[in-house]
């Protein structure tokens, strides 16, 4: 066995027992890969998107000497030539649409009309082939036409390119430095999938007033496909937990009445049908969730890694702590505006409020955005290393 | 064949287009049905994926 293979398979054992809510030999610790990597190299964050080679290597090169356990996210999360080939409306990537040391921006709209409700609950599949693809993508707007087919075509060959090179680079990393991922797979709350790029922020909550059977309905319908989607993403794997940002759930977008009659059910049976067969779910709660810790509680024991951004960490540890894995804990804003030493604080006083007792993962509590500065993220890992040991 | 195409049926999570209503349509095979199914259900389940990777996103 190769030295990263053993690494590997040491982080590997101390994520898993943190999973399982035990007590590892160290506190299992998250590198969080980003755009913020980019503006320590000759790269701009266009080539870093488009590239996936040139991805790769400033990857290996940033990690080269760092003593972490787990990796969180990716510098290029979509792959923009899959967006590109269909002329999608839902990006603006740099280089094409945005100056090439831009991060991507997500254009929301309400692409699903309240009367499409019926048709979509009837058959979700068919409805998101016939009705959605056209809608959010230019160059398929006319499925028969010989500009929509080959679009199709080269989109969906795009597709398979890119899980491909992906599953490949995280081969590599696995290979040559023993990295860990952070989990496998992704899915939503089914209110999420609805109110993000179906229905939009302002199409949802109209809908919570106007028409929320409808909601009601779709979310219901959503359920399965979650559960399938999450499963075939993850090819199957249920060793690590599948990644879910959770977006509108988030306090207070919504009332708490509303949050447990429209968000959480189904919410719920998701994260239980995964559970069902294995799989855990990587509850990225974005914002605070403070008010909902109780209801969470009521999932099945280590049925999810429950991710703290600004949640209330002391209260998150007494409701959850001990049943659920907790991670997190630095805030992505430290990590932007903060000093190496105000972070080496931050994660000593994370350590002894949350890592007590086993059943945590020191990280940035959200997704560390592109102003990052490489001397915290670095401090982050340190301190995690020197306190972090049990 | 091609007007057995126009039925409808509402795929179950995780499928676009079934092996079941395929093998409706083929009927029996002269060889091995198994090996036709898997592949046919790998390049389903890409489909299945791509379709919803737009509204999961």
């Amino acid at each position: 066995m190769s030295k990263a293979e053993k690494l590997y398979q040491e982080r590997l054992q101390r994520y898993t027992t943190a999973m399982e809510c035990g007590k590892p030999d160290k506190v299992p610790i998250t590198f969080p890969l980003g755009e913020w990597v980019v503006k320590y190299t000759d790269t701009t964050i266009q080539e870093a998107y488009y590239n996936f080679d040139r991805t790769t290597e400033i990857t290996c090169e940033i990690i080269r000497d760092l003593d972490f356990d787990l990796m969180y996210s990716a510098l290029n999360l979509w792959w923009p030539p899959m967006f590109n080939a269909i002329g999608s409306k839902l990006y603006k990537f740099p280089g094409i649409h945005l100056e090439e040391n831009s991060q991507y921006q997500y254009i929301e709209e309400e692409n699903m009309k309240p009367e499409d409700y019926d048709e979509f609950i009837d058959n979700p599949t068919e409805w998101l082939a016939n009705k959605f693809l056209p809608r959010i993508n230019e160059e398929f707007a006319n499925p028969g036409s010989y500009r929509a087919t080959a679009a199709l075509i080269k989109s969906v060959a795009a597709f398979a390119m890119a899980n491909d090179k992906s599953a490949k680079a995280s081969e590599k990393l696995a290979k040559e430095f023993g990295v860990v991922p952070y989990g496998t797979g992704m899915t939503k709350a089914p209110f999420d999938t609805l109110g993000d790029a179906l229905r939009g922020m302002k199409g949802i909550l109209l809908d919570l007033r106007r028409r929320p059977e409808k909601i009601l309905a779709a979310c219901e319908a959503i359920i399965p496909h979650n559960i399938a989607y999450a499963m075939i993403t993850a090819a199957g794997d249920t060793t690590l937990p599948c990644f879910a940002p959770l977006h509108r759930g988030a306090y207070p977008f919504l009332s708490m009445e509303q949050w447990e009659k429209y968000y959480w059910p189904s919410l719920k049976a998701v994260i239980e049908g995964l559970w069902a067969r294995g799989k855990r779910m990587f509850f990225f709660a974005e914002g605070n969730w403070t008010p909902y810790l109780e209801k969470i509680a009521e999932l099945p024991d280590k049925s999810i890694v429950f991710v703290i951004d600004a949640t209330d960490a002391k209260k998150t540890k007494e409701v959850l702590g001990g049943r659920f894995c907790l991670y997190g804990g630095v805030p992505t804003t430290l990590l932007t505006y903060g000093t190496p030493e105000e972070v080496k604080d931050c994660v000593k006083r994370v350590i002894d409020e949350l890592a007590c007792d086993g059943g945590f993962v020191l990280a940035p509590g959200g997704v560390v955005m592109s102003d990052a500065k490489r001397e915290n993220i670095f401090a982050m890992i340190e301190a995690g290393r020197e306190y972090g040991v049990y | 064949m091609a007007e057995n195409r126009d039925k409808t049926f509402v795929p179950e999570a995780g499928t676009c287009v079934p092996w079941k209503v395929i093998k409706e349509e083929l009927g029996e095979l002269p060889g091995n049905e198994e090996i036709v199914k898997k592949e046919w259900e790998n390049l389903d389940t890409l489909a299945y994926s791509f379709i919803w990777f737009w509204a999961q996103r």
